[in-house]
């Protein structure tokens, strides 16, 4: 694979992505979802419904652009995991369910190149949907707070913007999984149960940290609890899935 | 001799169930038209994808314009096995666009292509039109110029008629005798003896696996000869042991 090949790819696939309806509406669908439930949660705090702010816990419950980050920190970590992974989901098993796979294969443009392709034009959508979800929820906080963000408050909000990044980063095991399964549906269940154990692991709080998917939305949270080593260790796991996708993508065979 | 543009010896792959090909010998000449005929079932598209590498043999070696597919110069193949290269989301010209990159056209290239594989197989009023909204036939087409348009040296076609009306089966062999003309080796498969099998130089047999025969193209029953044949390598396979 070479620099030219791999910028023909990205051009083809970067032409796919953006005629795509999947993408766009799962961008939007995320980016409107977040800051909606981010503003719709605090505005109900900041009016007395107690057995919500009891419900969000001390921090969400506080009310203004505390409340507004901290729903909109939780809420991108299990939501974002579950758009992005699906977006990833449909990029790679969409060309085994619709059967256009056999077309990538006799080319010169290698599979191997195609796959890299398709993770970077992800990256990028995600980028650009990590940046919208950001600007959204500073305006829908800014509306329902009536307050510009503190100093602080710009800080969380960058803590999200990286936290959505790191977030798309953790659903490439989706793509590994659309080309073992050969399809969207196994891509998928991979998604939900990366978001079962992460849930299940913070939840019982046993060393979060160190369990990839689950550190960077501690992170977010709460930047003290989690160590450069642990943010590190999160950032080798999609690595690691970056490679075995594309070894799955070279070894590819249509043997099913 | 002419060289061939595609050269298969002793090619072996078996599926659970026994289904797959065993020890196919089997080449496509520059300039000619190799239909592939036999059955449902017989083996044609598992021979295609070994050919194109989409499987892996068990055994034996496929070689392109004299190379092994590990280093061959893919830009000069176009094929369409069973499913076209075609998008829902995106109209005929970009699919075409996409196709053309794909196999190595710069954009300036691959724009003069789209627009001269649209009027050979007359698409031009589909270049606008998403693939989705397309009738099976025209999206066949569709993908019948993605692997055309490049003007390959090597053409592999798995069923190329599958819901083409009439009117499209004579723009396709009229594309393939063009190709041809030029030195191009093309191979189709086919279930029957169609149009585009009628047009071939040559037509080989495969049953069960198996290459069995061929068949004389300018024949005068052709079908009643193809039947006798995998008649007989059937009753022959049934009285042989296993």
């Amino acid at each position: 694979m070479n620099l030219s090949m791999l910028a023909t790819a990205v051009a083809v696939e970067g032409r796919k992505a953006a005629a795509s309806r999947v993408l766009t509406s799962t961008a939007v669908l995320l980016t409107v979802g977040v800051a909606a439930l981010a503003a719709a949660t605090t505005a109900a705090a900041d009016g007395g419904d107690g057995q919500l702010a009891a419900k969000l816990g001390p921090l969400a419950a506080a009310g203004g652009w505390p409340a507004v980050l901290n729903v909109a920190t939780q809420v991108t970590a299990a939501a974002g995991l579950l758009a992005f992974g699906v977006g990833l989901s449909w990029m790679f098993g969409r060309e085994f369910t619709e059967g256009t796979i056999t077309g990538l294969f006799g080319l010169p443009v290698t599979r191997p190149a195609l796959a890299a392709a398709k993770l970077v034009v992800f990256l990028l959508w995600a980028a650009a949907t990590a940046t919208a979800l950001t600007v959204a929820v500073a305006l829908a906080g800014t509306a329902v707070t009536r307050q510009a963000p503190q100093p602080a408050d710009w800080a969380g909000l960058g803590r999200l913007l990286a936290l959505a990044v790191m977030t798309a980063a953790l659903a490439v095991p989706a793509a590994w999984a659309a080309t073992l399964g050969r399809g969207l549906l196994p891509a998928i269940a991979t998604i939900v149960a990366l978001m079962a154990v992460t849930q299940i692991i913070v939840v019982v709080g046993a060393g979060g940290g160190w369990f990839p998917p689950a550190a960077p939305a501690l992170w977010a949270l709460s930047p003290t609890t989690v160590g450069a080593a642990e943010l590190l260790f999160a950032a080798v796991f999609p690595a690691a899935f970056s490679v075995l996708t594309l070894h799955a993508w070279h070894r590819l065979q249509l043997d099913r | 001799m002419t060289a061939p543009r595609i050269e298969a010896c002793g090619l072996t792959r078996l599926f659970s169930g026994g289904a797959g090909v065993r020890g196919v010998d089997f080449d496509v000449i520059a300039g000619e038209i190799h239909a592939l005929v036999g059955l449902n079932g017989a083996g044609k598209t598992t021979l295609m994808r070994l050919l194109l590498g989409m499987l892996r043999p068990t055994s034996g070696a496929v070689r392109i314009d004299g190379r092994p597919l590990r280093t061959a110069d893919w830009s000069t193949v176009g094929h369409l096995v069973e499913t076209p290269l075609a998008y829902g989301e995106l109209d005929g010209r970009a699919n075409l666009m996409l196709a053309a990159r794909l196999h190595g056209a710069d954009a300036n290239r691959a724009a003069r292509m789209v627009d001269d594989v649209l009027t050979e197989l007359n698409l031009a009023q589909y270049a606008a039109v998403r693939a989705r909204r397309m009738s099976l036939g025209n999206r066949q087409r569709l993908g019948l110029a993605a692997a055309l348009q490049h003007h390959p040296r090597v053409v592999v076609l798995d069923e190329p008629t599958n819901a083409l009306d009439p009117a499209g089966v004579i723009l396709l062999r009229e594309a393939l005798v063009r190709r041809a003309a030029d030195g191009a080796g093309v191979l189709v498969s086919s279930h029957h003896l169609d149009e585009v099998a009628r047009v071939a130089h040559r037509i080989t047999v495969i049953n069960a696996g198996r290459v069995i025969g061929t068949l004389d193209p300018r024949g005068v029953d052709i079908e009643r000869s193809f039947f006798a044949l995998v008649h007989a390598d059937d009753t022959h396979r049934d009285r042989s042991p296993l």
